[in-house]
């Protein structure tokens, strides 16, 4: 009976929500990832350079520790960058804006076969793997079975892509979601939340009041993980994260992860223009040793939140299929009867 | 008539959508054994019920054959050929239950549709002295 009852609330929750957006008159939308691959060269590739003119100083809070949030009496988002594919950030270690000497080498190969000046450290990456699946990025340590997931996803140019589908980015994606974000501390409530315009429009929470992590399975597993901040010093902000569930991608390119994941982040505000972002990934279950990904995200003096909802009218949806070339809206196979073959 | 043939269109897309949801609210995309797969295997006329429960733990993938029931097993070995990308050769040695005998199982299966939410394996189950087709979809 309570199931009953809970099955018709689940469908009636889900036809409020659908419904509306099967009928809104919109123009057709692509699938985030799409949009933002469109919205991409507008913004630049974000994330490649702190920005050039006049840097102001870093603000501060009044205990001295960085306001990563606007000042106040002023207007500021931070404009995320698109980054598609994160072995393309791929950094020395903690604290380092050096890229790994293979991505590195690839970068200047690349720049050098355009034929013009290369390299750029973790501020100008971009430029590593391509669409060439795992064996294009050596430096990423791929377990085989994750790196024959980013093979598939390559092949398939990431058409199963759940942030495609409007389902919010998990762990360091969230920075790479080319969409306005703001931070908000709240240090007498020892708390900062994270508000991204993009990424589904959903916010984030960091707890700064010293807590563990919960034990066992009172650790939830979420898109965004549960996340405990500190201060390292007045300069670097630390956030470690667990508890991700496992419905999403690491990134558009497709890096897999698992709930194993684990990701320390690093944050620092080199001026009032520019927040670095940094995260240690370390999942033990897709990739067989820890790797540090950084990048910049500029502060957009003028900006504010606008609306942008990713489930409206999504029409690209009804057109996918998946490898058995079934509707991936459509009916589930039958057990026992043989898939047929369909588009790849 | 139009209005009639398209209020009834609504509902049916919406019906869609709304059968749908629990696909996309429960995708995973971890390990793309991991899970809890369920089919049948041998003669059409005479199959058999099958349920894999597999987890991934970071280094191997164990599994469950038919948990709780009176033909239950589990996995002992399990060998992947990842190398046609867009269908994995699985091999799977086991033992269950058959006939109140605990028998070897060999599963020879192939992994398509691996980033779909309903992923098929399908392929040979051999079970003891009997040998016929199975295929189990991810739940």
């Amino acid at each position: 009976m309570i199931n009953s009852l809970r099955a018709a609330l689940v469908c009636a929750a889900a036809a409020a929500v659908f419904a509306p957006t099967v009928w809104v008159q919109a123009s057709p939308q692509q699938p985030q990832a799409t949009t933002a691959a469109q919205a991409a060269p507008a913004q630049g590739r974000g994330g490649q350079g702190r920005g050039r003119g006049p840097q102001d100083p870093t603000p501060r809070l009044a205990d001295g520790t960085v306001n990563f949030g606007r000042v106040p009496g002023e207007k500021g988002t931070y404009s995320v960058p698109y980054i598609t594919n994160m072995a393309d950030r791929v950094v020395t270690g903690p604290g380092s804006t050096s890229l790994v000497p293979e991505l590195q080498a690839a970068v200047d190969a690349r720049a050098a076969a355009r034929g013009r000046a290369g390299g750029g450290g973790a501020r100008g990456g971009g430029g590593g793997g391509g669409r060439g699946g795992s064996k294009s990025e050596p430096w990423m340590p791929f377990m085989p079975w994750s790196a024959a997931v980013y093979d598939y996803n390559s092949r398939n140019e990431s058409k199963f892509d759940p942030e495609g589908y409007c389902l919010p980015p998990g762990g360091p994606r969230m920075m790479a979601t080319p969409y306005q974000m703001e931070i908000i501390q709240l240090p007498e409530h020892k708390r900062i939340l994270m508000i991204f315009e993009g990424a589904t429009h959903i916010w984030r929470e960091i707890y700064m009041d010293g807590r563990e992590f919960p034990k066992g399975d009172q650790l939830n597993p979420t898109y965004l993980g549960y996340s405990i901040g500190r201060w390292q010093d007045k300069d670097t902000l630390v956030v470690e994260n667990k508890g991700f569930n496992e419905n999403s991608w690491l990134d558009y390119f497709g890096h897999p992860h698992t709930d194993l994941m684990e990701v320390t982040e690093r944050w620092t505000r080199p001026s009032k223009q520019t927040l670095h972002y940094e995260a240690t990934v370390n999942d033990r279950g897709a990739y067989t040793r820890p790797f540090t990904i950084a990048w910049d995200i500029p502060f957009n003096a003028t900006g504010e939140l606008p609306e942008y909802i990713c489930q409206e009218n999504n029409q690209y949806l009804n057109r996918l299929t998946d490898d058995l070339g079934q509707p991936i809206f459509g009916p589930r196979p039958q057990p026992g009867v043989k898939p047929g073959r369909g588009t790849r | 008539m139009g209005a009639v043939a398209s209020a009834f269109r609504r509902k049916m897309l919406t019906a869609v959508m709304v059968l749908a949801l629990p696909a996309l609210t429960f995708a995973q995309f971890g390990h793309p054994l991991k899970g809890q797969w369920s089919g049948e295997w041998g003669p059409k006329d005479n199959a058999s019920r099958l349920l894999l429960d597999i987890h991934w733990d970071g280094k191997e993938l164990s599994g469950r054959i038919n948990p709780g029931t009176p033909t239950e097993g589990a996995f002992k070995k399990v060998t992947i050929d990842y190398s046609p990308v867009t269908s994995w050769k699985v091999q799977i040695e086991g033992e269950v239950k058959d006939g109140g005998k605990v028998v070897p199982v060999r599963v020879d299966g192939t992994l398509e549709n691996i980033g779909a939410y309903y992923r098929v394996l399908h392929g040979t189950w051999t079970q003891g002295g009997r040998k016929g087709e199975f295929t189990v979809t991810r739940n």
